[in-house]
């Protein structure tokens, strides 16, 4: 037991005093922390940079006006509607074809085109045209997200006059006019709805009502808007401050928890090549206090670097890791468990240092990149989304979400944590195999 | 003290260490002098229960070493043939590692690094890394982690490897006192100089196997002839020396030939005036006391560095 301990002691030290081990655990996962903060935001970044695209509304429907009034005040997308022509002094604005030429031209990334038909008196859908240059996929994927996300906000107002365009075209105007007194009947029985204002809310029809509805004061004229904005909420969950990083966080850690710890086991190579190892061991020191020194030095080394890594995010960040702490730090432990039987059983299953980094190296980038370190694996196809299960990253990756976004409670990764025990137990029992045949030291 | 019974080591079809038996006594300061390859380190790692033998044991004390047996270890000093640090650290930090795990601690262990950084001549180096210190005072360091727990029994693994001469120098001096104190010391090396200087019994190792043992002067009266020719290499000797190849046994050094002449030469009037004849001058030629090194020409044929 003493020697043990102080075998770790040891390792501390030497860790302590191996400079590019301290980086790679500590400073090299932060800054990229930094950087995936910033470029989803969150309270260290700066000002937000906007994509400019291009705006053209040709509808006179006051639904597409009030769609570019939301998006004239994006945080993300600045709208760009005037251009200077070459022969010209002043600026003219976009139509539809200087617009495509622009992207194609590759002088601005996407346009957005709401053409006169976008929303007539009969139209059940909104109708954009969206062009965008093929090269600029993902960014454009970004923005049509961020115009979804606006429109979307503005959908309860215009919901109402859709959902009634659809009734008309299906069951003809008199069927309608039947259903809405049926239902406003049925509500003002059991909600208490003042039965006059409810039918007048279920039938207008007039559009020009939007800007005045969206006043957000009075609860009766927004009842429509009220019950999807709660759907809404449902979706979300949570106030999360910064989801970017806080999906990404966890991959990135175990990533680098992979990494820090297998240096710290096949740190067993240097001493050996060293000598030290044999030193130590014609001491009173025991082969089984070797491993298990370097077992648990390894296991704390990896709670403190992912300790570190999700406090340095909550306080950068505002990654809230304080609301679910207690599942948190159980799924840290695990992961870092985990961590250690891979890098034991590599540790067990090579020779030489340089074989052992190289190794692991290779599986390391591989069960990130499956497991979704790197990017959510709904990425990715369906039969790799199945190999993805077979990497411990996967399941503490999708634990340490669980917590950190759901706010999950421990039952929910149950069943995460005993498949990283399963992992845990399986690889510590080959490796151990392998240590005491003396394959190792 | 130290008793090496039928010890036999192999790697594969290797057999490093062939039915090797010694008896080391208390006090003493026993050489195992042999080429490189000749299974010294193979010997030391049996002896420090490192390697296990496939047959015969290691006793201290008439306690037998054994892999599990840690506690017995701790009568033994081993100085490691590498330099068995962590570079990476200060001499300090080094000695203070080990010498928690001798279970050394607070003010007797401060001590204990002091006595012996004193001992090595590094106390002002104290807090210098490892890796920045020349390859001698490694060796010293090397040589202090291994005293600190006060054993009885020192082994040291060719401990002047790479070590400029005034390092080597001080190695031997304190060595030298550490016996003096008490400590039985087994000194393996390659250097039949050192063997001479320093051991007052030894053995012979070649190819896993003990050839010869005794103190220095049993293993020169194996010979038959206590005295050797060297001729001084030179430009004009050179090419002269195979014709006197039925002179006797010769063999090449770096600046000279050694020559052990036959019976017909037993007389060095009747050798100088051969040499003579071939035209090697009496300048070049001289007379020399055998040595170690003679020894093991005798005995296996081959030069101790080839
Ligand atoms: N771990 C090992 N595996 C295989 N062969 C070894 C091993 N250790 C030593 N040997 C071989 O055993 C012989 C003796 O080696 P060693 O004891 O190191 O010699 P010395 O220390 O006298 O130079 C050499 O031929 C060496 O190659
Ligand atoms: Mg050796």
């Amino acid at each position: 037991m003493k020697n043990i301990y102080h075998l770790v002691i040891k390792d501390i030290i030497r860790f302590l005093n191996d400079k590019p081990a301290v980086i790679l655990t500590f400073v090299v996962p932060m800054l990229l922390i930094i950087i995936f903060g910033n470029v989803f935001g969150g309270k260290g970044s700066g000002p937000r940079g906007k994509t400019n695209i291009i705006l053209v509304n040709n509808s006179n429907s006051v639904v597409a006006d009030l769609i570019e009034s939301k998006l004239d005040t994006s945080k993300s997308l600045r709208m760009i509607k005037k251009y200077l022509p070459a022969d010209s002094k002043d600026s003219v604005l976009f139509d539809e074809e200087s617009a495509k030429e622009f992207v194609r031209g590759g002088k601005i990334m996407a346009a957005i085109v709401m053409p006169k038909d976008f929303f007539l008196d009969t139209s059940s859908a909104l109708k954009f045209k969206f062009y965008y240059d093929p090269k600029n996929e993902i960014e454009s994927a970004i923005v049509q997200g961020a115009m979804q996300q606006t429109i979307m906000t503005q959908i309860p107002k215009v919901m109402p006059i859709i959902l009634k365009r659809k009734a008309i075209n299906y069951i003809g105007s008199d069927s309608t006019a039947r259903f809405y007194r049926d239902m406003t009947k049925t509500v003002t029985k059991y909600f208490g709805v003042d039965s006059d204002s409810f039918m007048s809310e279920l039938t207008k029809v007039d559009s020009s009502s939007l800007f005045n509805s969206s006043a957000d004061t009075s609860a009766e004229a927004n009842f429509m808007g009220n019950i999807i904005q709660f759907d809404n909420e449902q979706l979300v969950g949570k106030e999360i401050s910064n989801p970017g990083l806080t999906r990404s966080v966890g991959g990135w850690a175990m990533m680098f928890l992979l990494f820090s710890i297998t240096g710290a086991a096949t740190s067993l190579f240097e001493e050996k090549q060293e000598g030290t190892l044999k030193r130590l061991l014609c001491m009173s020191v025991s082969r089984a206090d070797i491993l298990w020194s370097k077992y648990i030095y390894s296991t704390m080394l990896g709670v403190f670097q992912l300790l570190v890594l999700f406090v340095f995010s909550w306080a950068f960040f505002d990654i809230d890791i304080f609301s679910n702490f207690f599942n948190l730090m159980i799924v840290i432990i695990v992961s870092a468990m985990a961590a250690v039987s891979f890098a034991m059983i590599i540790t067990a299953t090579t020779k030489t240092a340089s074989q052992a980094n190289g190794v692991s190296m290779l599986l390391i980038l591989v069960m990130s990149a499956l497991g979704g370190s790197w990017f959510p694996i709904q990425f990715m196809p369906e039969w790799m989304q199945t190999g993805s299960k077979a990497t411990m990253t996967y399941w503490s990756v999708e634990a340490f979400l669980s917590v950190l976004w759901r706010n999950a409670p421990l039952s929910s990764v149950y069943t995460n944590i005993v498949v990283l025990l399963v992992f845990t137990l399986l690889l510590n029992a080959y490796s151990l195999v392998r240590f005491r045949n003396g394959r190792v030291f | 003290m130290l008793k090496i019974k039928n010890i036999t080591k192999s790697f594969g079809s290797l057999t490093a260490l062939d039915n090797i038996s010694l008896d080391i006594e208390k006090g003493e300061f026993f050489g195992l002098l042999g080429p490189n390859g000749a299974g010294k380190t193979t010997l030391i790692n049996t002896i420090i229960g490192y390697l296990e033998p496939e047959l015969g044991n290691v006793s201290i004390d008439g306690e037998d070493i054994t892999i599990e047996n840690t506690q017995l270890r701790k009568k033994i000093g081993y100085v490691p043939q590498e330099i068995a640090l962590y570079l990476e650290l200060t001499a300090y930090q080094n000695l203070k590692i080990f010498g928690s795990i001798f279970d050394l601690k607070g003010n007797e262990l401060e001590k204990k690094i002091n006595e012996v950084m004193e001992l090595v001549q590094l106390t002002d180096r104290k807090k210098d890394k490892v890796k920045d210190f020349s390859g001698g005072m490694k060796r010293r360091i090397n040589l202090a982690v291994s005293l600190l727990h006060n054993p009885d029994i020192i082994l040291c693994d060719e401990p002047t490897v790479g070590v400029d001469p005034q390092s080597r120098n001080a190695i031997f001096e304190m060595l030298h006192d550490l016996n003096k104190e008490g400590k039985t010391i087994l000194y393996t090396t390659h250097y039949m100089e050192e063997a001479e200087r320093l051991c007052s019994r030894l053995a012979i190792i070649d190819n896993g196997k003990i050839i010869a043992q005794g103190t220095l002067v049993d293993l020169i009266n194996m010979l038959e002839q206590k005295e050797t020719i060297k001729i001084q290499k030179t430009a004009f000797t050179q090419d002269k020396i195979s014709a006197i190849s039925d002179m006797g046994i010769i063999s090449e050094h770096d600046f000279y030939y050694e020559l052990i002449v036959n019976d017909k030469y037993k007389q060095h009037s009747k050798t100088f005036i051969r040499l003579e004849e071939e035209g090697i001058h009496n300048e070049f030629v001289q007379v020399s006391r055998a040595t170690l090194e003679d020894v093991f020409l005798n005995l296996t044929g081959r030069s101790l560095r080839d």
